[in-house]
């Protein structure tokens, strides 16, 4: 859950990256690391802890300064999961102390089951933790909508997004930056919006 | 699943306190108390050239996966780790279910002496953290005035001149 600080007046909250191997997740940190816009110094370094065949061995790390909200700085902290599902323990441990979840599943026909699995998956882990799915924001990004067999989004809707409360999704080409922005935004914004709702006023 | 309480400046300055305390007796560089989900809650010492944000999130994967072996042994008491550098090393201990503590210092420097003044320093974060938990279990931040339904980006890509540079 997310840390205020008010002493240093400090918000840190914690966006997991979610979804099927070689989906893009990594991809996608990769991209808000190159092109957010921010005051110089405030954007933290991207750290991959990755095997030699580029596949996430324990998680991406990406700390990130956004704007100030009454005085509170917003730290973002974004984490990759590896994919694969033997590092199921690691998903777990990533998983901690979750405030929001990104689930980037991969667009093509042939990936719809990794893709479902890969959902379940999240599900379970989040039961292991004792969190229920309903109780975090969480966004859907259909990633690599520019390869030619992919899967139309209405289908990808209906297997991925389809619960009592359905959640904004966006399609998106994470390696040419699209979908990406829309998916930590407005993930960004429900986050927010649960801690408004939570929140109690507080004495000055 | 709320893990940590709000911090108020009073519990700050006191973690602040028993960090500057213990880093003195221990002879350490910089420590640091981390929640376990990766987020630094406070530190002490020289750590101007360290990215301790960083330093806190790595610290907390790589002692919860030591926790996980653990359990896959069937032990309960792996509570620190250490790690023995030619000039500087680690140790990190377990606080409480939430927070761990991460010192950093000179290799020249004894693990005993770290392990030993850990004890106290661990024991009084513990307490702080009680503390703070009991006196506003539900506390949250006001962001009333915040507008969510704004269209603006809350992140903003750069525009496209200055990408194709």
């Amino acid at each position: 859950m997310a840390i205020i600080n008010q002493a240093t007046k400090e918000l840190q909250v914690k966006i997991v990256y979610y979804g099927p191997a070689m989906g893009g997740k990594t991809t996608n940190l990769v991209q808000v690391h190159d092109h957010v816009q921010t005051a110089a110094g405030n954007k933290g370094k991207l750290v991959s802890l990755a095997t030699s065949s580029d596949r996430t061995l324990f998680f991406d790390f990406l700390p990130i300064e956004a704007m100030t909200i009454k005085g509170f700085k917003t730290k973002f902290q974004l984490y990759t999961v590896p994919g694969q599902v033997i590092y199921n323990t690691t998903r777990q441990l990533v998983l901690r102390g979750v405030d929001g979840i990104v689930f980037v599943a991969d667009s093509q026909y042939e990936k719809m089951p990794e893709n479902v699995e890969s959902f379940q998956n999240l599900i379970d882990n989040l039961n292991a933790l004792k969190i229920n799915l309903a109780e975090v924001p969480y966004v859907l990004q259909y990633n690599k909508r520019d390869l030619p067999n992919v899967a139309p989004v209405e289908y990808m809707e209906f297997l991925l997004n389809n619960r009592d409360v359905q959640v904004p999704s966006f399609g998106g080409t994470a390696h040419k930056c699209e979908g990406v922005f829309e998916s930590l935004n407005m993930i960004t914004r429900m986050l927010l919006q649960k801690f408004i709702n939570q929140s109690v006023p507080q004495y000055a | 699943m709320a893990t940590l309480p709000q911090l108020i400046e009073e519990d700050v300055r006191r973690l602040d306190d028993v960090l500057r305390e213990f880093l003195v007796q221990a002879d350490a560089t910089v420590a640091l108390v981390v929640d376990k989900g990766g987020f630094l809650i406070a530190h002490q010492g020289d750590a101007s050239d360290l990215d301790v944000t960083s330093v806190g999130a790595l610290a907390s994967g790589a002692f919860m996966a030591s926790q996980t072996i653990a359990g896959l042994v069937n032990e309960k008491n792996f509570n620190h780790i250490y790690q023995q550098g030619e000039r500087a090393s680690v140790f990190m201990r377990n606080v409480d279910e939430h927070c761990l503590l991460v010192v950093i210092f000179p290799s020249k420097t004894g693990v005993g002496v770290v392990k030993f003044y850990s004890t106290n320093a661990v024991n009084r974060v513990a307490s702080q953290l009680q503390a703070a938990r009991e006196r506003d279990p539900a506390g949250g931040l006001d962001l009333s005035e915040l507008n969510v339904a704004d269209p603006q980006g809350f992140f903003r890509k750069k525009d496209a001149k200055q990408e194709t540079i």
